[in-house]
């Protein structure tokens, strides 16, 4: 592929430790007015040694987020004595939706490191229920420039729409491409025990909705919600005596175009850049898109998987969209994407809930119909995709998952 | 004091500017109605404005551009980053590449007292454009971009 600058056998060394995903958890997603920040993170660590057969002195490695209602300059440390434990390896990552993916990566080098041996990856937050009004304005101008794009009254959404509105242009792509992406996963998150949303809607739904920023109706974002998630990454050799089938780290990769959108050079560039992160890190796995059984990509806005899935290779430049639109991204397709409804239908928590679906899908265990939910397993799946973008796709990390163990 | 007393930009509770030393020189220019383009020793502008040149680290000079362009990409916003946007008609952020190079991002406005939103419908990609400035403090001005003929 061209890009195997530092040399990818360095990462296929650290992954051929069997770096894995021992555990994982999530509580329940929406609006939860009754819990804080860090009782939330406390909880889905409960959940997440239990589902592994860990206590808390078995970790000793705490590798965190950051909180917009619990803004603290040492999140992981403050969240360590919240939970009343010494972790001898701790690190807060900070790159907006980018971060549950680094978050994986942080802890499989802490790990090929020898700084720790059990690392607990958790994020979560009250930011529906627990943000004040000052600070959703904060947070609407976090991704703005402060002096050259803030004063036009810019916003989040509207960002990644100017980007959208120019990859529409070029490659003609219909609004009703943007649609299909929801109301795939509609379907999905249906079927998923804690998604926000559970009403299947269609094309049509969605192009009746009221916009927000175009090309954007209310449908096409992202929700804000409350909740956690973790998952515990360790070694095949430690994994062994744990409740669950280890789930292998078998590539990363990460990539970036830009900050400000208004640097962003062109929809090109912007699709390399965040490409480059699924590309490498398949290339560390030694796959290709043809390999991949199930997709977890990262979906900010409608518009934000399909510059992905080009980006990565599954399809070819301004393909996304038909592609979606044809059926190929439902469960049963050719390459299911967002089986847990992603940040769309299901919570947002960056990609933290794509890396658990992705792990649970691969652990065969994504039937929810025992929790009042339905059966959205990809039969047989083996390999899996999940990654996370910061800004307006300006950073992006990927990881690549599988249940069998990678070869050196 | 009365309304009519008050200076007519005393309202203003959009977001203004964060301003930064090496950001003076561009707004000293709005003030004035030129648009200020920071410039590479090799004569390339480059946007936004930096301390140094972005990629050489060279000192950059100001050179002003004529303030026609071309539009690369728009969204329309139905709803605005902060409540002082509550009952506005939609507005329009866009990205415009000048005609000297540089892409910046602006509103489309009428070129008519207090530059009010440029109707949705009139905008297209690619559509050329041209410079207003507008007021909107007595500290602060904004170059604003409006149809070119």
């Amino acid at each position: 592929m061209g890009e195997s600058t530092p040399d990818v056998r360095e990462a296929r060394r650290m992954l051929a430790k069997g770096i894995c995903i021992a555990g994982v958890g999530e509580t329940e997603q929406g609006i939860i007015k009754d819990r804080g920040s860090f009782q939330l993170l406390a909880e889905v660590t409960k959940i997440t040694l239990d589902d592994a057969g860990l206590t808390l002195g078995d970790v000793d490695g705490m590798v965190t987020a950051f909180s917009f209602v619990e803004q603290t300059l040492m999140h992981a440390t403050t969240f360590a004595d919240y939970l009343g434990m010494e972790p001898g390896y701790f690190a807060s990552v900070a790159v907006g939706g980018a971060t549950a993916p680094l978050m994986a990566i942080q802890a499989a080098m802490a790990i090929d490191a020898g700084l720790a041996e059990v690392v607990l990856c958790v994020r979560g937050d009250n930011t529906r229920s627990g943000i004040s009004s000052s600070g959703m304005i904060a947070m609407a101008r976090e991704m703005s420039h402060g002096a050259y794009e803030a004063p036009y009254g810019l916003t989040t959404i509207g960002g990644y729409g100017l980007l959208a509105q120019r990859y529409m242009h070029e490659h003609n792509v219909p609004q009703e491409a943007l649609a299909a992406v929801v109301a795939t996963q509609s379907e999905h998150a249906a079927l998923k025990w804690n998604a926000m949303l559970r009403d299947v809607v269609t094309v049509d739904d969605v192009m009746k909705d009221r916009w927000i920023a175009t090309p954007f109706h209310a449908m096409d974002c992202s929700l804000v919600s409350d909740g956690a998630a973790a998952f515990l990454v360790t070694t095949a050799e430690r994994a062994k005596d744990m409740k669950q089938t280890p789930v292998y780290i078998t590539g990363v990769g990460e990539g970036y175009s830009h900050q400000y959108i208004t640097s962003a050079k062109s929809v090109d560039g912007v699709r390399q850049g965040l490409g480059r992160a699924g590309r490498r890190a398949m290339e560390v796995a030694g796959i290709g898109p043809q390999d991949l059984d199930v997709a977890e990509i990262y979906d900010s806005f409608s518009f934000t998987p399909l510059i992905a899935l080009e980006g990565f290779g599954v399809c070819g430049p301004g393909e996304a969209g038909d592609w979606v639109l044809e059926g190929n991204a439902k469960l049963g397709g050719k390459l299911p994407m967002n089986t847990h409804g992603g940040l769309i239908r299901q919570a947002h928590l960056g990609a933290m809930h794509h890396i658990v679906e992705a792990a649970l899908q691969l652990r065969g265990q994504a039937d929810d119909t025992a929790r009042g939910g339905g059966n959205h397993q990809v039969p047989g799946a083996k390999t899996a995709i999940s990654n996370g973008s910061g800004g307006i796709l300006a950073a992006t990390s990927a990881i690549v998952l599988s249940n069998e163990a990678p070869t050196a | 004091m009365s309304a009519e007393q008050a200076p007519a930009t005393s309202g203003y509770a959009k977001p203004l500017p964060d301003m930064r030393p090496e950001g003076d020189g561009y707004w000293a220019g709005t003030k004035e109605h030129k648009l200020l383009l920071p410039t590479a020793p090799d004569g390339t502008p480059f946007w936004y404005p930096r301390a140094l040149s972005p990629g050489t680290l060279e000192p950059h000079t100001w050179t002003e551009s004529k303030g026609l362009g071309t539009v690369y990409t728009y969204s329309t916003h139905f709803i605005g980053p902060s409540k002082a946007y509550k009952g506005d008609p939609p507005h329009i952020v866009a990205l415009i590449d000048l005609d000297e190079g540089p892409r910046m991002m602006t509103n489309l406005v009428r070129d008519e007292e207090g530059y009010p939103s440029l109707d949705p419908d009139a905008v297209k990609i690619g559509m050329r454009v041209k410079v207003v400035f507008h007021d909107v403090t007595d500290e602060i001005t904004l170059p604003k971009f409006a149809p070119a003929e």
